[in-house]
């Protein structure tokens, strides 16, 4: 999105405008819902979490700052919701892994990308991605899915550039490592991919 | 960052919400910012309301004190105290 045009539609936000709303909602809701349903690997959570995400825009909107940017300020929102609602899970999902031990076979879900990939080798990259710790999984999607800059996802996530720099290329290298294995198992080499630095 | 396993990863399709839940939470967030919006102009008024008010209640409470000073200081010259 332009710059001029971001700063108007924020100031109509500010005023009020619900058209100025529907311009924000067209441009953001899909590449937020993508964010969220492959950080939360559950269509309802994320669905949840993204209804949140544009309630506290609205309620929000008239405290914006004039120069406030958008896109960072809705992934802050939702990446902070789904922090909490991960939060508020821990407990829930401890207790829940303990019984889980107890059944006799592996209860392991696929994440909803899995069912729905178009290729093998999307269904691999959907797998390894919902395989990845939370923090290496947003910072990719962050920066490689959803298309921000470093400073931008540094700022979501909380962290300096230097630690998002790092925590990428953990990411990046963690990936790489799994759909080598996967390689080696049997499935296809997605080209390139084996040979490429991990910077 | 242009690399193979970047490019994988932004060309993964995008994921697309609930049309029929979507479209009410777009609903419901326009309805709220349009109420929000005309909220807003009537509080101001009534902020300019109290604040006539205040400056009423100052006014009287002057007056008020004014009075009863008056009052004290014409009890004391009858009673030749001061």
């Amino acid at each position: 999105m332009e710059r001029d045009i971001e700063l108007a539609l924020v100031e109509r936000l500010r005023r009020g405008d619900p058209n100025a709303f529907d311009d924000v909602y067209a441009a953001f809701n899909t590449r937020l819902f993508t964010f969220l349903v492959r950080l939360s690997r559950r269509r309802d959570v994320a669905e949840d979490l993204l209804e949140e995400t544009w309630l506290r825009l609205v309620k929000h909107a008239r405290r914006l700052g004039a120069d406030t940017r958008l896109g960072p300020w809705l992934f802050t929102v939702a990446r902070n919701l789904h922090v909490s609602y991960i939060r508020s899970r821990m407990l829930e999902d401890s207790t829940a892994a303990s019984l889980i031990a107890l059944w006799p076979f592996s209860l392991e879900r696929s994440s909803p990308f899995e069912a729905a990939a178009a290729s093998e080798l999307e269904r691999r990259i959907e797998r390894a991605l919902a395989a990845m710790p939370a923090a290496s999984r947003e910072v990719l999607l962050l920066v490689a899915v959803a298309g921000l800059d470093h400073s931008d996802a540094a700022d979501i996530c909380g962290i300096t550039p230097e630690a998002l720099r790092q925590r990428l290329h953990r990411a990046r290298e963690t990936l790489s490592k799994v759909l080598e294995r996967d390689t080696e198992a049997g499935a296809p080499a997605p080209r390139g991919i084996t040979s490429c630095p991990i910077r | 960052m242009s690399d193979p396993l970047t490019r994988l990863l932004a060309e993964l399709p995008p994921a697309e919400p609930d049309p029929l839940r979507a479209e009410r939470t777009r609903r419901g967030c326009r309805a709220l910012l349009a109420r929000q919006a005309s909220r807003a102009p009537a509080t101001r008024g009534l902020s300019a309301d109290r604040a006539a008010m205040r400056v009423w209640e100052l006014l009287i409470a002057g007056l008020g004190v004014a009075y009863l000073t008056e009052v004290i200081v014409q009890a004391l010259q009858v009673y030749g105290l001061s």
